[in-house]
């Protein structure tokens, strides 16, 4: 830093100025590329928490977890061996990996939509003028900072079989009641728990909502569109830079869920038995080699395999929607 | 043309009465959605305060006959609660304190430096906000296992010190829109870069460092899998204590005490979101979009 300070009055001041520093010989003829060189150095020397924390806590982990991936490794066994491909032949030709990838993919695209659509709406709603808007927004923005432990403890005293509310609605209006945690209604339950938490995408969609230049809907409104019309041709363009960071993101975390896991009876990792198949998502089929087998390898393999899925899938994601996205790229047109 | 196009008399009243309509349907939806939304939660409250034969009861007992206050004594009790919320707040602010600085650190390099692979390396950084989480944190388990980190909470200490992608961003953004003159003046007066960002740019992001140290905490205290997979029973953290320590002799989860635990494990951080609300908010809004 000192050497810092030094050179920077060296470039800054006049020469006298870097001789009363005392240390250094008159720099005017070495001013410009320091400066760059300088800033060079600092640049890395800011960004290096970053760049060292993210080689050792993500590459490394990754490129290890590729390794194992061509291992029979199971961190107690000391014969493990190297079976090259071996772990990817084999979750290829499992059908449980396979199911549960296919139940993983059903949630993604309807879990991320439905969210996007419940926290777009309502954004619109509590974007009108009505009373109390503050406190509305708020409210229904709670549930997206509830801790996940919070929300599935939640939702399994609800949705309990006996005792739960949405049950005893249902017999109130002399349906019968219906084992909400247990299959094939178990996956209904984790849907409105990714609903729950609708108030993220509300409170993003609501900052792009009040971007949407007054004019232009003013314009709309001369020219007699309605309401959806307006929506649709001048909000939803304007706002899917938002709808598609959304779209990504939701995807990625409704991949990661561990939401099955904390719905399921025992919600300690050792529970990953008590899922209930229509919640056996390829996390918890990656959690039951994991922890309930110690089947460390190919557990990674599964890994491997999602997070090359993940790329391809975002990849996909942001090349067809290219072309349907607006940018706003001009900030005077805001104004 | 509006003019016009209306019957003359009885039309006010036909406004009148339709805008009260729309008004009325409006704020119906309104209020019935955010019941809706409240309702899992007050749910939980309800539970924590029922007697384990009314949560066990078929069909359901709507109310408690007496709010069992004691239930939530009870579970303060029954497990060392004030020892895992302790761990839980020493991780907590243990990776918002280091996460926040660090992130604020590397956000000041991406704004206002410059160097060759500048733009490539923000690429990565925005992509790694995209890494699934999940799929390291497993391998990075069994490597901090080998280590001897296991059970400790250099892993924290680890995470916070490396700075968080989301966060950068955060941080990025602000200081890009800070004015150029605020570190030419620093450097014409023999400033580092070191001291312009400690004593020009962190004491004037206040709102962004608070908005940072509040989401990070909040992160933190709502994680369940990193402090199930890396701490022991004892030194776990309230989110594992609540969802796991509240079992039967028979081993089956006690729901009332459960309940009533995780009404004292959310309620904090519900707390420090209404307090700090506006900050929160606008940390969240700014990253989502872009």
């Amino acid at each position: 830093m000192t050497v810092d300070q030094i050179s920077s009055s060296a470039e800054g001041r006049p020469a006298p100025a870097a001789t009363s520093t005392g240390r250094r010989a008159p720099a005017a003829d070495r001013p410009r590329i320091s400066m760059t060189a300088r800033r060079h150095r600092a640049f890395y020397m800011f960004t290096s928490p970053w760049i060292i924390g993210f080689l050792l806590l993500t590459i490394t982990p990754m490129v290890y977890a590729l390794w194992l991936s061509f291992t029979t490794f199971d961190g107690i066994s000391p014969n493990w061996r190297y079976v090259g491909l071996g772990n990817y032949r084999e979750l290829l030709n499992d059908p449980v990996t396979w199911d549960a990838l296919g139940r993983a993919g059903l949630f993604a695209v309807t879990s991320v939509p439905l969210s996007i659509i419940a926290g777009l709406g309502l954004a619109v709603l509590v974007n009108r003028p009505i009373k109390a808007r503050g406190l509305f927004r708020t409210l229904l923005y709670v549930p997206a900072v509830v801790p996940p432990v919070g929300a599935g403890l939640a939702f399994k005293l609800l949705f309990d079989q006996n005792s739960g509310a949405a049950n005893g609605a249902l017999t109130f209006f002399g349906i019968d009641a219906v084992g909400w945690l247990a299959d094939p209604y178990a996956r209904y339950v984790l849907l409105m728990t990714v609903l729950w938490g609708a108030g993220n995408v509300m409170i993003i969609s609501l900052a792009g909502l009040q971007d949407v230049p007054r004019e232009l809907h003013e314009a709309a409104r001369i020219d007699g569109a309605s309401a959806w019309r307006t929506f649709r041709s001048i909000t939803v363009p304007l706002l899917s830079p938002v709808l598609l960071f959304q779209t990504v993101t939701g995807m990625i975390a409704s991949v990661q869920t561990i939401m099955p896991l904390l719905l399921a009876p025992l919600g300690d990792t050792s529970g990953i038995t008590t899922v209930p198949q229509s919640n056996y998502l390829y996390m918890m089929h990656v959690f039951a080699q994991y922890f309930a087998l110690g089947r460390y390898g190919y557990a990674s393999a599964l890994l491997w395999v999602l997070f090359v899925l993940i790329l391809v899938v975002t990849g996909l994601i942001f090349k067809f929607t290219s072309g349907a996205v607006f940018y706003n790229v001009d900030p005077e047109a805001k104004k | 043309m509006t003019a016009t196009a209306l019957p003359p008399k009885s039309s006010t009243t036909d406004v009148r009465v339709r805008v009260r309509a729309k008004r009325l349907v409006l704020y119906t939806v309104l209020v019935s959605v955010t019941g809706l939304f409240l309702g899992p939660f007050g749910w939980l409250v309800l539970s924590g305060l029922k007697t384990q034969g009314e949560l066990a009861a078929s069909p359901v007992h709507w109310l408690p006959d007496a709010f069992q206050w004691h239930n939530f004594a009870d579970a303060f009790h029954q497990i060392d609660f004030l020892g895992y919320a302790r761990n839980s707040l020493v991780i907590a602010l243990i990776y918002a304190t280091l996460v926040t600085l660090s992130s604020a650190w590397v956000g000041f390099g991406f704004a206002r430096l410059d160097a060759p692979g500048k733009k490539w390396l923000f690429g990565v950084l925005l992509g790694s906000m995209m890494l699934p989480q999940m799929v390291t944190l497993l391998p990075t388990y069994l490597i901090f296992a080998k280590v001897g980190m296991v059970d400790t909470y250099w892993p924290w200490v680890l995470w916070g010190l490396s700075a968080a992608p989301y966060l950068v961003f955060l941080f990025r953004q602000f200081f890009a829109g800070m004015p150029r003159e605020l570190e030419e003046a620093a450097i014409v007066d023999g400033c580092g870069y070191t001291s312009i960002f400690w004593r020009i740019f962190l004491p004037q992001s206040w709102p962004v460092l608070s908005a940072s140290f509040i989401i990070a905490f909040t992160w933190t205290w709502g994680d369940y899998i990193a402090p199930q997979l890396l701490l022991s029973t004892d030194r776990t953290t309230l989110a594992v204590a609540v969802m796991t320590t509240y079992v039967s002799e028979a081993g089956t989860p006690v729901p009332e005490l459960q309940a009533a635990a995780s009404v004292m494990y959310v309620v904090p951080i519900l707390l420090i979101f209404l307090i700090a609300q506006r900050g929160f908010v606008a940390g969240m809004s700014t990253s989502g979009l872009k």
